[in-house]
């Protein structure tokens, strides 16, 4: 029997060695991210997008990637981002990863993208800004007024935005789903946590999501596409080896079951159990 | 009049939201945006009586030295910081707030996060017996998915990730919409139970 001591070790080395020697492992793209990276691609240079910050930052290794290379596409595009938050935490975290990814491509506060803060209570937020934005943000993050923001003089509610993407660790994509979507029908995508990211297929295929990244492989597939690498395709080759090593566990625990069960069986020749 | 006044309000504000979505006109709009204004002000008080009540709970905790009072302690000091040098120095950039967040904070929450791969494998090892079909096929299934999402999957053989691709969008997501339906249909009949009276058990014991 492995102990739970030398299980925990083989899980830290198949995590930190391939961060430190790179196996370099092809990844191949999915629909889903193709279908988020072409929704990007073909808006107009000065089309509007909004993004939200809806996670905490127990996820920050997960999403952040995500939120990077999306918002790399967005500045790249030349589109205007309006970003917010739905979970307080998102706030500082949507915040810094924004200002440092404008400054990359010298995207300029209030005129190419704007950041509005956070919002409680999700619903009422999502439902408000379907009527109008100033009503549920009437002052940006920086408490400047959004009548003053040259950027949002033309931007009343969800018919001016294109695309909306929620960056979730938990289940607000639903709420952007259920409130937005289904009410207003803006155009909407999530970028989620691997293990959130099958609760939203549903929402895939009945179309009520344009496209979806779902964790470190969604974003290293994102960077594939936007052919410029960053933390996704860093942390794919760790991801491999370390669900290899998970796999390679739980086959070895079977063996040890069975050799185990056959021994018991040959002990009491009366046992009826049938081995898989 | 402590039960019928709540029961009273909700038949109101529910019928009214539920009228509105089919009214689009203007006071019905105005009314709607001054619900969903009210709606965020009331929340703000409910994060507030949470902060009174982790307060209380914890000062509790820390007088009467009970079992983990320490923790009490440091959480509560985290809570009493982080609000000063919030309210003091702002949450901009370099603030002590945002350094606090940046170093204690999301290091911390994301040490816990991380910690479920390892809970996770040790857990696996542990559960994951292939004890009858049932349970060995959703083994095999899992191995399949675990390995067709990342790129190892693909490098073995492209069966790999198409099988992962088809079990998540075909029998994962038969299932799934399912749950998904039965919650639509149970917020639908719950809605209408609470809006007309007849559910009423958010108002609390007798």
């Amino acid at each position: 029997m492995l102990s739970r001591q030398l299980i925990f070790v083989l899980i830290a080395l198949s995590v930190a060695i391939p961060l430190v020697i790179k196996i370099g492992l092809p990844n191949q793209v999915t629909t889903e991210v193709r279908n988020v990276y072409e929704s990007i691609e073909q808006l107009d240079s000065g089309s509007v997008m909004m993004i939200s910050f809806d996670h905490e930052a127990s996820s920050l290794p997960e999403v952040k990637p995500m939120a990077q290379a999306i918002l790399r596409h967005c500045f790249q595009k030349k589109l205007k981002v309006i970003t917010l938050a739905l979970m307080a935490e998102g706030t500082a975290i949507g915040e810094q990863l924004l200002r440092e990814t404008a400054n990359e491509y010298q995207a300029n506060y209030g005129e190419d993208y704007v950041f509005l803060g956070y919002r409680p209570q999700a619903q009422s937020a999502i439902l408000g800004m379907g009527e109008e934005i100033k009503r549920v943000f009437p002052q940006d993050y920086n408490n400047t007024s959004l009548d003053r923001i040259p950027m949002m003089k033309d931007i009343k509610n969800y018919n001016e935005v294109k695309l909306i993407i929620s960056v979730a660790d938990g289940d607000l994509p639903v709420t952007w789903v259920d409130y937005a979507v289904s009410r207003y029908h803006p155009k909407f995508a999530c970028a989620t946590t691997a293990v959130m990211a099958t609760s939203f297929y549903p929402f895939l295929s009945s179309g009520q999501m344009v496209g979806l990244l779902g964790g470190l492989k969604g974003a290293a597939e994102y960077e594939i596409l936007l052919e410029k690498p960053g933390m996704g395709q860093k942390g794919m080759d760790a991801q491999s080896v370390s669900h290899l090593v998970i796999v390679l566990i739980i086959v070895w625990g079977n063996v040890v079951y069975f050799l185990r069960r056959k021994t018991s069986t040959v002990d009491s020749p009366r046992s009826t159990a049938k081995p898989l | 009049m402590q039960r019928i006044i709540p029961i009273i309000v909700c038949f109101i504000f529910g019928a009214f939201m539920l009228v509105q979505f089919f009214v689009p006109h203007r006071v019905s709009v105005s009314a709607y945006q001054t619900v969903l204004d009210w709606m965020q002000i009331i929340f703000v008080f409910t994060l507030l009586v949470g902060v009174i009540s982790y307060v209380k709970l914890s000062s509790k905790k820390i007088t009467r030295t009970q079992s983990g009072w320490g923790y009490n302690l440091i959480g509560l000091a985290g809570l009493v910081v982080m609000v000063i040098f919030g309210f003091w120095k702002g949450t901009g950039e370099r603030t002590p707030f945002l350094w606090m967040f940046n170093t204690i904070q999301a290091p911390m929450q994301s040490t816990m996060f991380s910690l479920l791969a390892f809970f996770v494998a040790s857990a696996a090892y542990r559960g994951f017996r292939a004890r009858s079909w049932e349970a060995g096929l959703l083994l095999l299934v899992a191995v399949i998915v675990m390995l067709g999402r990342v790129p190892l999957g693909s490098f073995i053989s492209h069966w790999i990730p198409d099988s992962a691709n088809w079990i998540l969008n075909t029998p994962s997501m038969a299932a799934k919409r399912g749950l998904y339906i039965g919650i639509g249909l149970g917020t639908i009949s719950t809605s209408l139970r609470i809006i007309l009276g007849i559910e009423r058990t958010y108002l609390g014991k007798k």
